[in-house]
């Protein structure tokens, strides 16, 4: 393995620290929703470089799950944003009774 | 009330008698208050029962030695017990026998007086209530139980008071007497406290013994007890400071005021002082006192009274100053001369105030000139029955007030007290003045309508009523006549059994008799040239002088002077600073609380925001402390 497991690992903190901040500082829930997938993909780096550097492919096998996962959830939260978005007409996290009230009432 | 012993014959009775009156008054107030007849039955029937048993006991027990007292513990209180009893000696027997003969009369004649009015069955009830209280306050061997049926009497003359409440004047008249007297029992229940600390017991044999409460009192507390509670007598009897309720009580119904407010309950006040009179004898303070309220109470009332045009007023006015009377004569030292006034003044006052309702009833309207106008003079008999009461109350001879009015007065006269003496002659002189301005008005009306009126035969009274209430007013007016005779044998049994009353008659007087009907002969003179005679303008030499007449009409300004104080003091000073308490500190106190609570929801209301990237951000930092947590402490 020509990558040291420390880069790798840096670079999945570095990943995961980009999508918390994303999640966290954005006011879409569109972006939060990317940034969960960013956090998804470098905890995915993760545990690639860990299999590689064990030799245990049971770290790749999960990869696979995660990707599952994320693709799973990337579509159940899309459903669910475009819902939010109908009933407000906003994509705005903040989710105040005031903005649920608006267009909440069918 | 179960003593070990076998329950003697006079404790059931007496039990009895005291009994029904409260069974009669629940059941008509539970059960049978709609229905009118049975209701009045059954409270008649009660009175008519502890009238039979009244008098029993008093014939039983004539020759009575030595107080009887039944008691039994009502309730014990660390080291405290409080006794509940009766007592029966001459004096209880002799006064339960007069109220429960007045109540059973004004019973009967209210069949006729309160007929086909709504509220008769609540009427009979709460004369139960009033005969019950009344009569376990006559026999009650303890200051507390007297004090107990003391209130209740109240409650009772309250209710009856403002008995057509309806009436804004009525329930008015209620209220105000009920806090007057209530303003005099709060002085009452000072001095009970007092003499409990002091005493440690407040039963009736003990206190009335010299020797008892010499021992543990100071004359200094002695006279400061006797004083307090002399002030509920002066609340209950109405005498000066307190005397303005009295008659504002005329609103409720004519046999009520019979009863209560002039036979009975404001004699309750005067009882209760010869109930105590050897506690108060010992303190001359005390009894001086006492002197100068009746006398000053007697001689206001009766100016009052000499200008009143209401009959009642005019009665209730002269039932102030009787009681007055009796008290200067208690006052004066003799329990016999203020009790026997007691007794034939219960008499002779209900039998003015139920002629007075005959009156009332027949002509409906209070004013006395109306009631001229109208043709009272052709009720006969409620006419004679009048004149008989108003010469038993101006102490003509052989009527009973002559009796007991010269006992009072030749005890002033012995007990050197010149000015009470002078005092009480113009008291009487007044008495008799405007007593018979009364009747010669209802006798000689000006501008008399001679024509039958109509009034009396609109036929919403019944025949029976009116031959009930006929009757009720011979039977008094006999007992006026007679009771006077039966002055030697009432004071030899007032004096056995050491009631206090001296053994000996006071010394007599022979001249005073005669000068005291000289005096009433020039007082109805004077009533005759002013209102009697033929020309006579109707007109009283009081009235002429403007100053005087709004002075006495004004009742010496005294209700003015109270609704002053009850202005300044209790609304503008008083109830101002309990207002500003009510608002600063108990509201403030409870808007701080709830704006504190909506504060503190903002706080909570600011974590709960709904953003779920807050939620986020927390969580992440928890973790983050955790691991660092680990990291360096694991």
């Amino acid at each position: 393995m020509i990558v040291p497991l420390n880069h790798i690992l840096l670079l999945s903190g570095l990943l995961f620290s980009l999508g918390m901040f994303c999640t966290l500082a954005r006011r879409n829930l569109i972006m939060m929703l990317l940034g969960i997938e960013i956090m998804l993909n470098a905890a995915a780096v993760g545990f690639v470089g860990a299999s590689l550097h064990w030799q245990q492919m049971e770290g790749q096998a999960i990869v696979i799950f995660i990707l599952a996962v994320a693709a799973t959830e990337v579509s159940i939260g899309l459903a669910a944003i475009l819902v939010v978005y109908r009933r407000t007409d906003s994509v705005d996290p903040d989710m105040n009774a005031a903005l649920w009230e608006k267009g909440g009432q069918r | 009330m179960v003593p070990a012993t076998p329950l003697p014959i006079s404790l059931i009775v007496t039990a009895a008698a005291l009994l029904l009156p409260l069974l009669a008054f629940g059941v008509i107030m539970l059960a049978t208050r709609s229905r009118h007849r049975l209701s009045a039955a059954i409270s008649i029937a009660a009175a008519g029962l502890s009238l039979l048993a009244a008098v029993y006991l008093l014939v039983q027990h004539w020759q009575i030695q030595a107080p009887l007292v039944f008691q039994a513990v009502w309730m014990v209180s660390g080291q405290m017990t409080i006794p509940i009893g009766i007592l029966l000696d001459p004096l209880s027997l002799l006064m339960l026998a007069v109220v429960a003969a007045i109540s059973f009369l004004v019973q009967i004649y209210s069949l006729g007086y309160m007929a086909g009015d709504p509220g008769f069955g609540r009427y009979y009830g709460c004369m139960s209530l009033f005969a019950w209280a009344m009569l376990t306050l006559t026999v009650s061997s303890s200051l507390l139980q007297i004090y107990i049926f003391w209130e209740l009497v109240g409650l009772a003359s309250y209710l009856l008071i403002g008995f057509w409440f309806d009436k804004f004047s009525a329930s008015e008249a209620g209220k105000k007497a009920f806090v007057m007297t209530r303003t005099g029992d709060v002085a009452f229940l000072l001095g009970l406290v007092l003499l409990w600390l002091q005493l440690g017991t407040l039963d009736i044999p003990v206190l009335t013994d010299p020797a008892a409460v010499g021992a543990k009192l100071s004359p200094g507390m002695i006279t400061l007890t006797a004083l307090l509670i002399f002030g509920g007598i002066v609340g209950k009897s109405a005498q000066f400071p307190l005397l303005t309720w009295l008659p504002d009580a005329m609103e409720g119904p004519t046999p009520v005021s019979a009863l209560l407010h002039s036979a009975t309950m404001v004699a309750a006040g005067v009882y209760l002082f010869s109930r105590l009179f050897g506690f108060f004898s010992l303190s001359p303070t005390a009894m001086a006192v006492c002197l100068a309220i009746g006398t000053i109470s007697m001689l206001l009332a009766s100016t009052m009274a000499m200008v009143a045009r209401d009959i009642k007023q005019v009665w209730a006015y002269s039932t102030i100053s009787q009681l007055g009377f009796m008290l200067m004569g208690l006052g004066a030292g003799s329990l016999f001369a203020g009790t026997f006034h007691l007794i034939t003044h219960a008499g002779f006052k209900a039998l003015l105030f139920l002629c007075a309702g005959v009156f009332i009833h027949h002509c409906g309207t209070n004013d006395m000139f109306e009631i001229g106008r109208q043709g009272g003079r052709r009720l006969k008999s409620a006419l004679v029955c009048t004149i008989v009461g108003a010469g038993a109350l101006s102490g003509l001879p052989p009527l009973s007030g002559f009796f007991s009015k010269e006992l009072i007065l030749s005890h002033l006269l012995d007990s050197g007290h010149p000015v009470a003496f002078l005092a009480a002659a113009v008291g009487a002189f007044l008495t008799t003045y405007y007593s018979f301005r009364l009747i010669f008005i209802i006798l000689f009306p000006r501008d008399a309508d001679d024509a039958p009126s109509t009034k009396s035969h609109d036929g919403h009274h019944s025949a029976g009523g009116e031959r009930s209430m006929a009757a009720v007013l011979w039977c008094l007016a006999g007992v006026t006549v007679v009771l006077g005779f039966f002055q030697t044998p009432l004071h030899d049994f007032l004096a056995r059994a050491g009631t206090g009353v001296n053994a000996a008659m006071p010394a007599h007087h022979s001249w005073l008799p005669v000068a005291a009907c000289m005096l009433a002969a020039v007082a109805i003179g004077q009533a005759w040239l002013e209102f009697g005679r033929k020309k006579a303008r109707q007109i009283g030499w009081v009235e002429r002088i403007p100053l005087l007449a709004d002075l006495f009409g004004q009742r010496w300004y005294l209700d003015r002077l109270y609704r002053y104080l009850l202005d300044t003091l209790v609304y503008r000073g008083i109830s101002r600073l309990f207002t500003a308490n009510d608002r600063r500190v108990i509201d403030g106190a409870l808007d701080g609380l709830g704006r504190s609570t909506i504060g503190l929801g903002r706080v909570i209301d600011w974590v709960h925001s709904g953003m779920i990237q807050y939620r986020l951000m927390i969580m992440v930092a928890a973790v983050i402390s955790l691991i660092l947590f680990i990291g360096w402490g694991g």
